[in-house]
């Protein structure tokens, strides 16, 4: 398209749609460095300070305001997002690995599995405490939690992983078992690193998505809380600006697990053209 | 292994020509076995519970329609569906009409395809960051004392700070907006960066204008993106409840905090009767929107 006028104010339309993506995000992070315990939430900054950061990790003497309850709460959901990164990828590949050969009923699979991602939190939420309800089991974060998070990221894992094996040329396989390669071999030295950037990007996605899942987490766990019910906990009282501290913190992490993998994807891809190059010649 | 067999039953039903190999059998199995344990066994106990017997403190099996004639003999329930509706719609609007530009000058006016991926990516970003966080950055920014009013104060434009920016259905509509429109670029993006641009520059040698080109050949190419982003938005407004507690102030009750209310009440059957009501509202919604387009022949 070359219609310069319509190309500029598009462009500073964008820009201006970039500013409402993040803008709400830069006030909070600046308002985290209010001054405290008597500076607000809200502006002008009485001074600058990193108090709200100290008040977090408890290096602050005790005031009026209770400090987050995120210690434990941390722990938990770090160790769920793994339990949930680990079983959504296998599921993915194994399904996606399923999905190569056409078979009778694939198209009803398939919407099975992609109706995982679509089903609103609070839906399944509901019936896996009332299951668990009617049953009589407890909820907990490791175990009704644990089963809805699988059941949200684990289509994300199965389609990144379709989509690479779509492009997967069969033969390479077929070359190494026909080279009385054993199957295992054949997926670790062949299967594996093609797929590797696949792999990446679903444990990317089960991982973040189940860090920062709340809905289902709201209503499938049990007294223990994760960090999100940690942090919707602070909705309901007054906000104080050690919430934006925790969500300057929070936002960091997320930040700097897309930058691993951005690392590592861009090795992968690296290698795989020096392989390419090392073919050729 | 009797779940194994009965779940399997359908993907071989049209024997014998194709039946299902061993080898995807045993794939398959445990990804479709979760599913049907913790998603659709779940969804079908909401229904099922919907027609429990409710009283105080606890729900008994004997079937009845009585949580149903509740439901829709209260003022409160059918408020909050008609709330749902509403912000639902104007959601679905705002961030079409918000994210389309965008969508459209990432996807077809920049020509460098690595800056076409950075603003990309910009727009996805946020997708993997935590969704109350960014519903919480919201509070300072539309408060009495938030920053939208202390610009707005700054530059002159009003005198005294717009109150109803926060704790009001507006609040929820620019929260939810901002959250959502994300899924909104991306699909209409994807399906601009797949036209052909010499289709448009064959459409100005010829003298067709911008408003021409853009009506006759991106809007009619750029809809499957459009139904695409319009079924993720839909659902997950729908779904919603998290954005009107934090940002309304409880003034606005979607469906969604009704069942949050009710199950914190222990009102099991009521909690899933508002439950089926909203998985039927998505159902109605989806399938409308697919009849639009038909996304198989697009895609």
């Amino acid at each position: 398209m070359q219609a310069s006028g319509t190309k500029l104010a598009l462009g500073i339309y964008t820009t201006l749609f970039l500013v409402f993506l993040y803008g709400p995000m830069v006030v909070l992070a600046i308002l985290s460095f209010q001054t405290g315990p008597e500076g607000g939430p809200q502006f002008p900054i009485i001074e600058w300070s990193t108090y709200w950061y100290k008040h977090l990790f408890g290096m602050t003497p005790p005031t009026r305001i209770a400090p987050l309850p995120i210690e434990e709460a941390l722990v938990r959901s770090l160790v769920l997002a793994v339990m949930t990164m680990i079983v959504s990828t296998v599921l993915g590949v194994t399904s996606a690995q399923a999905f190569r050969k056409k078979f009778a009923g694939s198209g009803f699979a398939f919407y099975l599995i992609v109706l995982g991602m679509m089903v609103p939190g609070v839906l399944v939420g509901l019936g896996m405490a009332l299951i668990a309800n009617a049953l009589g089991i407890d909820r907990h974060w490791w175990g009704t939690t644990f089963v809805l998070h699988v059941v949200y990221t684990y289509p994300f894992a199965f389609l990144v992983m379709l989509a690479i094996l779509n492009r997967f040329d069969q033969n390479v396989e077929e070359a190494s078992w026909s080279l009385g390669v054993s199957p295992m071999k054949t997926f670790r030295k062949v299967t594996f690193p093609l797929i590797f950037p696949g792999v990446l990007s679903a444990m990317l996605f089960a991982f973040t998505l189940s860090y920062d899942e709340f809905s289902r987490t709201l209503f499938a766990s049990g007294r223990d809380l994760t960090l999100p019910l940690a942090i919707y906990g602070t909705f309901s009282v007054e906000v104080h600006p050690n919430v934006f501290a925790f969500g300057v913190l929070t936002t960091l992490f997320s930040f700097a697990l897309l930058g691993t993998y951005a690392a590592l994807m861009m090795l992968s891809i690296r290698r795989a053209r020096r392989v390419a190059i090392q073919e050729e010649a | 292994m009797a779940m194994t067999a009965a779940t399997a039953e359908p993907a071989s039903a049209d024997r014998p020509a194709r039946k299902m190999p061993d080898r995807t059998f045993w794939l398959l199995a445990p990804g479709v076995i979760w599913m049907v344990l913790f998603l659709v066994v779940p969804i079908l106990m909401m229904v099922y519970v919907s027609f429990w017997t409710q009283t105080t403190f606890a729900i008994t099996p004997t079937l009845t329609i009585k949580s149903w004639v509740m439901f829709f003999s209260s003022d409160t329930y059918l408020s909050a569906l008609w709330t749902t509706i509403r912000i639902w719609l104007i959601v679905l609007a705002a961030t079409l009409i918000v994210g389309y530009p965008a969508a459209l000058f990432v996807g077809l006016f920049v020509r460098n395809k690595t800056v076409q991926t950075v603003l990309l990516v910009l727009c996805v970003i946020p997708f993997w960051t935590s969704f109350l966080i960014r519903v919480l950055a919201w509070r300072p920014m539309l408060g009495k004392e938030g920053a939208i009013n202390l610009i707005l104060q700054g530059v002159g434009l009003i005198n005294k700070p717009i109150e109803v920016l926060l704790f009001s259905e507006l609040s929820v509509i620019i929260g939810m907006t901002q959250i959502y429109c994300v899924f909104m670029v991306g699909p209409i993006a994807f399906m601009m960066g797949r036209i052909d641009q010499s289709v448009i520059e064959a459409a100005q040698d010829l003298g067709a204008g911008f408003w021409r080109i853009f009506r006759t050949i991106i809007l009619p190419l750029s809809m499957p993106g459009v139904v695409v982003g319009a079924i993720f938005v839909s659902v997950m407004v729908l779904g919603e409840f998290a954005t009107s507690a934090a940002l309304s102030g409880r003034k606005v009750n979607l469906l969604g905090n009704i069942i949050v209310t009710q199950v914190g009440s222990l009102k099991w059957a009521f909690a899933a009767v508002a439950g089926v009501i909203l998985t039927i509202l998505m159902g109605i919604v989806v399938a409308a929107l697919l009849r639009v387009v038909d996304l198989r022949k697009e895609l």
